[in-house]
């Protein structure tokens, strides 16, 4: 009924805009329209603009070098990264990177956050301590790892090959291992991060819950399972949509460690891109690596979002 | 009316004094005022020109603005300027093996006449025909002017020769023989290293090795031949070297890690460019000071002694306006001259240009290993590493191919047959 009223209302109202001006409505509709225009257009110039233009660069054959010889070749740069051994590698890789990372992480994070739960000052002290990693630049991390992981002076990678648990060469240049190697040194610096998150969503929730449980007999496990993990959905999602986006689009620990090397073992679309657009200057190709790398976190995210968000309902 | 007078002519002599030094000070500084950007590889000499750039601002009134990139940046961030059009470094090295992508798309000044123009003051004949050739030198073009030549030379270790009573290898057979003799893995001592890193790492090691060998990428149509029996030859003689011979983090060196192992003492042999011979004797970065040598690369026996030539070359940007052009030229002239180059390598550039510099009395004593690099100019050879439009992509497929069968996980054929396929693209 309200509704009607204030809608007769708005009726009454624009009647009038028509006779004397713009209504107090559309005034603050233009209003507020016009506060948020500057970052409308800021987003439209410097996200949305290149985005769709690089869509479009995706149906060309375009280099930057021979620019002339600029042509129109459909889907042929979205169907080389499946032709393409090395593309189509670069794409597996991409998903297995992703999917191991984010899982250990949510593993390992979701562990911590069950430890670090307790609200007490040395579980403050190890949450503070825990964040660290989280604050180096990835590139640096690679780095330190490339180091730690030398067969020949490592402080990891030196007793690990003497010892015969890994190849003479070292982990990030055995085909077999380095992949999984790069997955370990992404869960060492992004770990706490979702532990952080999680932690935020354990610490958010209501505790009387959690005790009528207790006193109706639920044990550890019951509670775990049957309420915590339930009611933490909401921050699970978030963390693992973060991570996953993050982990999709991974460049920086792989291009300073084994540069998508031994072999293609380490190659990611990414690193292909990037290789792609920056050294041979091949537009067309990069601009499908990148509209493809969208394209899979939209899919993963709108997946994860149809999964988990009958769960958050429920709990809402 | 006297005083007046008198004014008058007070004030024309003062502006005529004026004018006059005014235009003094413009001919001494024709560049006064001007700023230009020079994008520069982050090598050895890129510091020392960083360093001794004022003094061409001080000479001509035109600032050079060094900035200091990574091989990828460098490459990236100019050819953005270029392709945009954008102006943003009036002058940038240029990689030897850039010279026909950019011959090729026109981004740099052609130099030959002003080359020509002004040959009695570069003094041409003072520099080596192969620097000029290679570095910049694209089909009759001179899109860059050589600025800093490299020469691929053999590094050994004097004391493991004479304890094992060898002799540094004179051939290719010899020098595979040695790395394989001076190897005892148990004492961490080995007689090979190279780039073992996929990209153009271990794509531009292993081209120089092949071509001591007598293999070569191209055929003679310049169409890539990659899997060659004898190019296959080569890539399964490199792996047995990897193998057997090399530190076993090798496969994943890049320049870094094999001169690292060499300075630390891993190896007995090194092929690699003459900029890191420096660094050998300094004993603040090497344990092997006083222990290294240096000597020409070998080749395999009945090949032509020929040495792989590489380095910078220093280009002007086209887009920019005549004024600027012609004020980076100069500074071009002013900063390969024979003494400013001197002084260059006399602060550490290792960048050598001038056949006056290798007979130079001073760098002679600070660089013994002159005449090494001095013959390897004279017989150099800048095309182990074709210098053409398809190079990028070609040098990729190589090294992944070589990374590949290096750690194991192609065969060499297979390899190889498969970057010809793809290279065979880059042709069409």
């Amino acid at each position: 009924m309200s509704a009607v009223s204030r809608d007769g209302a708005a009726g009454a109202h624009d009647a009038d805009a028509l006779s004397i001006g713009w209504s107090y409505a559309a005034k603050r509709q233009m209003f507020l329209a016009a506060l948020a225009a500057p970052a409308l257009v800021y987003v439209l110039a410097i996200a949305v603009g290149p985005m769709v233009q690089g869509f479009l660069y995706s149906f060309d054959s375009y280099n930057l070098i021979r620019p002339a010889s600029r042509h129109f070749v459909g889907l042929d740069n979205y169907l080389d990264l499946w032709r393409d051994p090395t593309a189509r590698r670069a794409l597996i890789n991409t998903f297995a990177f992703t999917f191991g990372a984010v899982t250990l992480e949510f593993v390992l994070g979701l562990g911590i956050a069950l430890l670090l739960w307790r609200d007490d000052w040395f579980n403050r002290i190890a949450l503070g301590l825990l964040l660290i990693p989280a604050t180096v630049t990835p590139l640096v991390v690679g780095l330190v790892f490339k180091a730690l992981l030398s067969p020949e002076y490592g402080m990891l990678g030196y007793p690990l090959a003497e010892l015969g648990l890994t190849s003479p060469r070292g982990l990030l240049a055995d085909p077999q291992r380095a992949l999984a190697a790069l997955v370990a040194i992404d869960a060492w610096e992004w770990t706490p991060l979702m532990a952080l998150i999680l932690l935020a969503g354990l610490k958010s929730l209501r505790t009387d819950i959690l005790e009528a449980a207790a006193v109706d007999g639920a044990n550890a496990s019951q509670r775990l399972r049957l309420i915590i993990l339930p009611l933490l959905m909401p921050a699970a999602f978030l963390a693992l949509i973060l991570r996953m986006m993050d982990a999709f689009r991974v460049f920086d620990i792989i291009f300073v460690t084994t540069g998508g090397g031994p072999g293609d073992a380490t190659d990611t679309l990414m690193i292909y891109g990037v290789k792609q657009g920056l050294e041979f200057f091949n537009i067309g190709a990069a601009s499908a690596v990148s509209t493809v790398i969208v394209a899979c976190i939209l899919v993963v995210a709108a997946a994860f979002i149809g999964v988990l968000k009958p769960a958050r309902n429920r709990n809402a | 009316m006297k005083p007046f007078i008198g004014w008058v002519a007070s004030l024309g002599v003062g502006l005529v004094v004026g004018f006059g030094l005014a235009g003094a000070r413009a001919a001494d500084k024709p560049y006064e005022g001007m700023t230009l950007n020079l994008a520069s590889q982050n090598d050895q000499f890129a510091a020392v020109l960083a360093a001794i750039a004022p003094e061409f601002e001080a000479k001509t009134g035109a600032k050079v603005n060094v900035d200091i990139l990574s091989y990828p940046e460098l490459l990236t961030k100019i050819t953005a300027d270029y392709v945009g059009h954008t102006k943003g470094y009036e002058l940038a090295t240029v990689d030897i093996v850039w010279s026909g992508q950019f011959a090729e798309a026109g981004y740099t000044v052609d130099l030959s006449d002003w080359i020509k123009r002004d040959a009695a003051e570069i003094k041409v004949d003072d520099i080596y025909p192969s620097l000029m050739a290679s570095l910049g030198g694209y089909k009759g073009k001179q899109v860059a002017f050589p600025f800093a030549g490299y020469a691929n030379v053999l590094a050994y270790r004097k004391d493991l020769y004479e304890a094992a009573g060898l002799k540094p290898p004179t051939t290719m057979e010899a020098f595979v023989a040695d790395a394989l003799k001076l190897t005892d893995k148990s004492k961490k001592v080995y007689g090979f290293v190279a780039n073992g890193q996929k990209g153009p790492a271990v794509a531009q090691d292993w081209m120089q090795y092949n071509r001591q060998f007598g293999g070569s990428i191209l055929d003679k149509d310049g169409k890539p031949a990659l899997n060659s029996s004898a190019n296959i030859a080569s890539v399964v003689a490199y792996k047995k070297l990897f193998d057997e011979a090399a530190p076993p983090g090798a496969a994943d060196y890049d320049w870094g890690g094999r001169e690292e192992s060499f300075r630390q003492g891993l190896v007995a042999n090194m092929q690699t460019w003459s900029i890191g011979a420096a660094d050998y004797d300094n004993p603040k970065v090497s344990k092997i000071a006083g222990k290294a040598g240096i000597m020409l690369t070998p080749s395999a026996k009945g090949q032509p002694q020929e040495y792989g030539i590489g380095g910078w070359s220093l280009g002007i940007n086209k887009d920019i306006d005549p004024k600027k052009q012609e004020a980076a030229w100069a500074f071009i002239k002013w900063v390969t001259s024979p003494a400013v180059h001197k002084e260059l390598n006399m602060r550490g550039a290792g960048s050598y240009l001038r056949k006056s510099e290798m007979t130079d009395p001073e760098l002679l004593a600070k660089y013994p290993f002159l005449p090494v690099i001095a013959t390897s100019f004279e017989h150099g050879d800048g095309d182990f590493r074709p210098r053409i439009p398809q190079y990028p992509e070609l040098q990729d497929l190589i090294g992944s191919a070589i990374n590949a069968v290096l750690v194991g996980e192609a065969d060499p054929k297979t390899a190889m047959d498969a970057a010809q396929a793809k290279a065979e693209t880059l042709f069409k």
